[in-house]
C-alpha cells in the first residue's frame, strides 16, 4: 500500500447541471499525486481547476471516474466519514482567507483540531508552533481584523497545516496580495515542500508555476499537459 | 467531538454579538416569566382558597333544605319541605357521627345605632355555632344556649358593622335597632376579613329563635354540623340522611354539602384555572421559540462563509447541526434561567406588596417553564440548523 499515489484519479468527470443545460466542467481526468510532490495547477479562467481541486480535497466529488485515498476507492463514503478525511488528510488555503473574526490567531489556526477532538490548551499551544512556523509567532493574541493580508494568508496557512495534512491544496493563494508579499507565501510554499508537505496550487502566478515541480494545464476542462519541470531547472532558477 | 466544544463554539458566537442574542432571549425570559407568574399566582390563588374553606371549620356538614345535586334527571321533589329545628334537635338526639349541631337563619336587614345605619347580613344562630364554625367572640361573649331558649335581644356584631356604626366608642351593653326590634350589643366577633368573597366582619348575630321571630320564618337557612372525624365523614353523611328522610316521609328534599366536597370542586375549578393560565403563558415561549428561529435563520445566513470552512476544515454535517442547535438551545435555556429569577422576583415581589395572597413559586413550574425553554429552543433551532448542515462547502465558501 505504501507505494501507492497519495490520490489516484482515474476518467474523472465532474458535470454540472444548472436548469436545463449541462456544463461539462471536467472531462476525463486521470493524474495521480505522489507524496512530497509540489504541483502547480495552471489554465484559462474558467478551465476547471477550482473544481479539480476540489474534487482532489474531498469537497466535491466527481460525476463519474474513481477517486482513491491511499489505494482506497472513496465514492462510498458517508458525509462524516468524507469530513474526517478532509480533517486529517488534507488543508485547504482560499484566495480569500476566510479567517473569523470573532477568534484570535492562534484560535483560528486551532480551528481544525477542535474538529480533530484535541483539548483546548494543546491546541493553543500547537497553534503557536505553526504560527511561528509561519513567521507570526508573535500574533497569536491578535485579532485577523488586525493583520496586513499576506499576514492574513500565513495565518490559514498555519490553520491549513494544524494537522499534519498529508495535502495542503491552495486555491490561487497569491490572487489577493500585492508581488511583494505574494512571494513571500510563494517562499513559504517552497520551505514547507522542502519540510516534506505535499502542495497542490491553483494559480495563474506564474512565479509558483516556475517553483513547482509539476506543472499540470487545464484546458476546457482537458488535462493539457503534465509537465515535470526538471532538477537542473529548479536548482538553475 | 467533544459536546463541551460544541457549547463552547455557541458561546462565541453568541457572545459575538450579546445585543442581538439579548433580544432574541427576550421572547423566552417573557415567556417563562409569564409562565412562572401566572402559575405562581393560580397556586396562590389555590392555597388561599384551600386555607379559606379549612377555615370554615375542619368536616364542615351544610343542611340546606331542596334537592340541588341532582344525579342525573332525577324525580322531582314533590314538595319541598322546611328544614326545621325540631330537624336539628332529632339529629342531636340520634346521630352518633357528628360533633355539635348549630342552626342558622340568614336574611338581610339595616341595623341602625343612633343615627348610623347600615344594610347587613343577619345570621341568626345558637351557642354551637362558634365552635362548628370556627368562629368566635373576640370581646364580650357570643350568643348562649339560654339567649337562644329565652329568645333573648342580643346580638353579636362583626368588626365592620362595629366601625361603620360605634366608630371608636365601645357598643357592649349598647341598643341597636334591627329593622324595627331593639338588640342589646353583648359581643364583637374576632376579625376574618373577606372569606370566599364574603365580608365575614360585615354580619351581626343574634339567636336563632329570635330571628325566626322577627324575620317571621319557621324554617331554617342551613344547619351546620361537623363529622367527628375526615374519615366519618361519608357515614355522617349517610347518617343525616336516613334520619332525615324518616322525618320528611321518605323524600330527600335536602342537600348535604360538605367542606370536603367544596374544597374538592374548588380544587379542580382553580387546578383548570392553572393549566389555562399556563397555556396561555406558554403561548409567549411559543412566540419567543419563533423568534428564536427567525434570528437563527438570518445567522446561519450570515455565517454561510463560516460554515463553508468549517466542513472544509473538517466539520461534519453533524457537527455543524449540533453547533446550531446547541447555540438556539443555549440561547432559550439561559432565556428560560434569566425568565425564571425574573418570573419568580415578581411572583415574590407581589407577595410582599399583596400579603394576602400566598403566592408561590412552585417547583414544579419551574422544571416545566424550564424544559419547556428547552425544548423550545431544540425544536426552533432544528430548521435552521438542518439547513446550514445541508449546505454546500463550495457554495458556502463563495457566498458573498
Ligand atoms: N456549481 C456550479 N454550477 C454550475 N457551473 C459551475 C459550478 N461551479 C463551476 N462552474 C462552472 O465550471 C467552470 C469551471 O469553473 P472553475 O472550476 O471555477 O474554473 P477555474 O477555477 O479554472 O476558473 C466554469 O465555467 C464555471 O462557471
Ligand atoms: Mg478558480
Amino acid at each position: 500500500m505504501s507505494d501507492a499515489p497519495l490520490i489516484q484519479l482515474d476518467d474523472v468527470t465532474k458535470v454540472f447541471v444548472t436548469g436545463a443545460i449541462r456544463y461539462e466542467v471536467l472531462k476525463d481526468i486521470s493524474i495521480e499525486v505522489r507524496r512530497g510532490e509540489y504541483i502547480a495547477l495552471i489554465g484559462a479562467s474558467g478551465s476547471g481547476k477550482s473544481t479539480l481541486l476540489n474534487i482532489l480535497g474531498c469537497l466535491d466529488v466527481p460525476t463519474s471516474g474513481h477517486y482513491r485515498l491511499e489505494g482506497e476507492e472513496i465514492s462510498a463514503k458517508s458525509d462524516t466519514e468524507m469530513a474526517h478525511i478532509r480533517n486529517r488528510f488534507f488543508g485547504f488555503v482560499f484566495q480569500s482567507f476566510n479567517l473569523l473574526g470573532r477568534y484570535t490567531v492562534a484560535e483560528n489556526v486551532a480551528l481544525p483540531m477542535v474538529y480533530h477532538g484535541l483539548g483546548r490548551r494543546e491546541r493553543l499551544d500547537k497553534a503557536k508552533a505553526l504560527l511561528t512556523r509561519v513567521g507570526l509567532g508573535e500574533f497569536t493574541g491578535h485579532y485577523p481584523s488586525e493583520l496586513s493580508g499576506g499576514m492574513q494568508q500565513r495565518v490559514a496557512i498555519a490553520r491549513a497545516l494544524a494537522n499534519n495534512p498529508a495535502v495542503l491544496f491552495a486555491d490561487e493563494p497569491t490572487g489577493n496580495l500585492d508581488s511583494k508579499t505574494g512571494t513571500e507565501i510563494i517562499s513559504l510554499f517552497e520551505q514547507l515542500n522542502a519540510e516534506g508537505t505535499t502542495l497542490v496550487v491553483v494559480t495563474h502566478d506564474a512565479r509558483v508555476a516556475q517553483h513547482a515541480r509539476r506543472v499540470l494545464t487545464l484546458a476546457d476542462g482537458r488535462m493539457l499537459t503534465d509537465k515535470q519541470n526538471s532538477i537542473a531547472e529548479l536548482t538553475g532558477a | 467531538m467533544n459536546p463541551f466544544e460544541h457549547l463552547r463554539i455557541a458561546f462565541d458566537a453568541l457572545l459575538a454579538n450579546k445585543i442581538r442574542a439579548f433580544l432574541t432571549m427576550l421572547g423566552v425570559i417573557i415567556g417563562v416569566a409569564s409562565v412562572i407568574m401566572l402559575v405562581a399566582i393560580g397556586e396562590g390563588a389555590q392555597t388561599y382558597i384551600r386555607k379559606e374553606l379549612m377555615g370554615i371549620g375542619t368536616n364542615l356538614l351544610i343542611i340546606v333544605p331542596g334537592k340541588t345535586e341532582t344525579t342525573g334527571m332525577g324525580r322531582m321533589p314533590s314538595g319541598i319541605q322546611k328544614i326545621t329545628i325540631a330537624d336539628l334537635r332529632a339529629l342531636e338526639k340520634r346521630a352518633t357521627l357528628l360533633n355539635g349541631l348549630s342552626a342558622v337563619v340568614v336574611s338581610n336587614a339595616p341595623v341602625k345605632y343612633q343615627n348610623r345605619l347600615r344594610n347587613v347580613q343577619i345570621i341568626g344562630t345558637d351557642q354551637n355555632f362558634e365552635q362548628v364554625r370556627n368562629l368566635h367572640a373576640e370581646i364580650g361573649s357570643f350568643i348562649s344556649k339560654a339567649d337562644v331558649d329565652a329568645q333573648r335581644r342580643v346580638a353579636v356584631i362583626g368588626r365592620t358593622v362595629r366601625k361603620e356604626l360605634f366608630g371608636e366608642a365601645n357598643p357592649l351593653g349598647r341598643t341597636v335597632k334591627i329593622g324595627e326590634t331593639k338588640f342589646r350589643v353583648i359581643g364583637i366577633m374576632e376579625s376574618k376579613g373577606v372569606t370566599l368573597g364574603m365580608d365575614i366582619d360585615d354580619h351581626v348575630f343574634i339567636p336563632v329563635e329570635t330571628a325566626q321571630e322577627i324575620f317571621d320564618q319557621d324554617g331554617l337557612t342551613n344547619i351546620l354540623t361537623q363529622a367527628i372525624n375526615e374519615n366519618t365523614i361519608e357515614r355522617a353523611k349517610d347518617q343525616i340522611k336516613a334520619i332525615m328522610m324518616q322525618r320528611h316521609a321518605g323524600e330527600e328534599d335536602f342537600t348535604i354539602i360538605s367542606q370536603q366536597a367544596m374544597l374538592s370542586t374548588m380544587q379542580t375549578i382553580l387546578t383548570t384555572f392553572t393549566y389555562v393560565l399556563g397555556g396561555i403563558a406558554s403561548i409567549s415561549l411559543l412566540v419567543g421559540g419563533i423568534g428564536i428561529m427567525n434570528i437563527m435563520l438570518v445567522s446561519v445566513r450570515e455565517r454561510t462563509r463560516e460554515i463553508g470552512l468549517r466542513k472544509a476544515i473538517g466539520a461534519s454535517q453533524r457537527d455543524i447541526l449540533l453547533q446550531f442547535v446547541i447555540e438556539s438551545v443555549t440561547l432559550s435555556v439561559i432565556g428560560g434561567i434569566i425568565g425564571i429569577l425574573f418570573g419568580a422576583g415578581v411572583a415574590y415581589g407581589a407577595k410582599a406588596a399583596f400579603p394576602v395572597l400566598p403566592v408561590d413559586v412552585s417547583a414544579w413550574s419551574v422544571a416545566l417553564a424550564f424544559t419547556f425553554a428547552f425544548f423550545v429552543g431544540a425544536f426552533f433551532g432544528i430548521y435552521p440548523a438542518m439547513k446550514a448542515a445541508r449546505l454546500n462547502p463550495i457554495e458556502a465558501l463563495r457566498y458573498e
